[in-house]
């Protein structure tokens, strides 16, 4: 089927080229206060975690506190205060609705008006050295999640080579898939070794954003890098597309119903007729 | 909404069923399990679980919990999905629970009803899921 591009505006054309050229877009936050909020918060749980509360002066740039965040919470308490970050962040009622924000434009023209949101925004910390936090290659696809769905994955720092993501491109994801099963008695490893050549790290400076297709291999290494990585992730959808295993509710939620479908959804037939 | 000492009541009767949610069987034991989990996480007091009858459209169970409210905090569903299909059921329900001055817990989505603002947000869940289980199913 030929898609009919007709009926877009050039700029939607050209984001949707791109996306499907590249599998992903990285550009600047549309909404840079909402982002800077986003970031704000972090470092205010952070502190308050690590008992910094007390000490008011915070002569250091906002970023600098997550950065070198691997210098106060050794590896092995990692986890926990990542966990207690993500409770703390999704506690905050207006959270998903600023993070929606820093690319909503976008996600209208990839995407569509009508939007599903993951109803807990993820984070990832990803110290120096640490091998403790990586994800291996994979597509979110292969482990429940819809094709429909993409990623919008936000860094608190500035994010390039290891300290980032890799993505596989759309060409050589396609031969991936094709030859996946070939890997069924082989490591995750070997796999990425396989690809190496042809990943494409994802350079995103903070103050931009990473929209991208799950439906593309990708993943992370040991971040080699001398500073941490902070990132943030959440899946949307249409509304009105197919789900998977994530389903709507429990890990969806739609936040951008319009009238026309509100009054549809809302509609019953005339009823009381009888042969 | 009536608003009752906190001493009248007692815990949150947890709900489950023994229809298939939305085509899945989910077994009666595995609910309970979700319930407990999600009332241990919530610091709820959880309450041996009703189970609705199998009959299709048949709620006595619910009806009797309902029943129950004002001697309890709230009720814990394992999903939303098992409420009643029709949406003016739907409303009625959540009518008597928020004037007995309880909430509505459901456990596999994590969602409350504790105030006549959670309506909107079950019923657009609720009224979106409705209109995709009219569409042709999708194979990945």
């Amino acid at each position: 089927m030929t898609p009919s591009f007709d009926f877009l505006t050039a700029e939607e054309r050209a984001l949707g080229d791109r996306f499907r050229r590249d599998g992903f877009i990285v550009a600047p936050a549309e909404d840079r206060a909402a982002l800077d909020a986003i970031r704000d918060l972090m470092v205010g749980l952070a502190r308050h975690r690590l008992g910094m509360d007390e000490g008011a002066e915070r002569p250091d740039p906002p970023g600098r506190l997550l950065d070198r965040i691997g210098d106060v919470v050794p590896v092995e308490e990692l986890n926990a205060f990542r966990l207690a970050m993500i409770g703390g962040m999704n506690a905050q009622p207006w959270l998903r609705a600023a993070y929606f924000s820093v690319a909503r434009r976008t996600l209208s023209a990839i995407v569509g008006s009508e939007l599903c949101m993951q109803r807990r925004v993820n984070l990832s910390i990803q110290l120096p050295d640490d091998d403790s936090s990586l994800l291996p290659v994979h597509a979110d696809t292969w482990s429940g999640d819809s094709p429909f769905e993409v990623v919008l994955w936000i860094p608190l720092v500035d994010c390039h080579g290891s300290k980032s993501m890799f993505l596989l491109p759309p060409g050589p994801n396609a031969e991936l898939e094709r030859n996946l099963h070939r890997f069924a008695a082989r490591s995750v490893d070997e796999m990425f070794a396989a690809i190496e050549p042809d990943l494409t790290w994802m350079d995103v400076p903070y103050g931009h954003f990473l929209l991208f297709n799950q439906n593309l291999a990708h993943g992370n290494r040991v971040n080699r890098e001398a500073d941490a990585r902070w990132s943030m992730n959440c899946r949307f959808k249409g509304v009105f597309t197919p789900y998977a295993d994530k389903k709507l509710g429990e890990f969806f939620e739609p936040i951008t119903l319009r009238p026309a479908s509100r009054i549809g959804l809302d509609y019953e037939m005339p009823a009381g007729f009888h042969e | 909404m009536n608003e009752r000492p906190e001493t009248l009541r007692s815990g949150y009767r947890g709900y489950i069923g023994s229809r298939p949610v939305l085509g899945s069987r989910i077994p009666q034991h595995v609910q309970n399990l979700v319930i407990r989990d999600y009332a241990a996480r919530s610091g709820l007091t959880f309450k041996l679980s009703a189970t609705e009858y199998a009959m299709p459209h048949c709620y006595m169970m619910l009806e009797q919990v309902l029943a129950e409210l004002p001697g309890l905090d709230g009720m814990i569903a394992y999903t939303l999905f098992m409420l009643p299909e029709r949406r003016g059921r739907r409303q009625e329900i959540y009518r008597r629970i928020l004037d007995t001055g309880a909430c509505l817990h459901t456990a596999v989505e994590g969602l409350v009803l504790a105030s006549e603002a959670d309506i909107g947000r079950l019923e657009d869940i609720w009224s979106v899921q409705q209109a995709l289980t009219h569409m042709a199913p999708v194979r990945f």
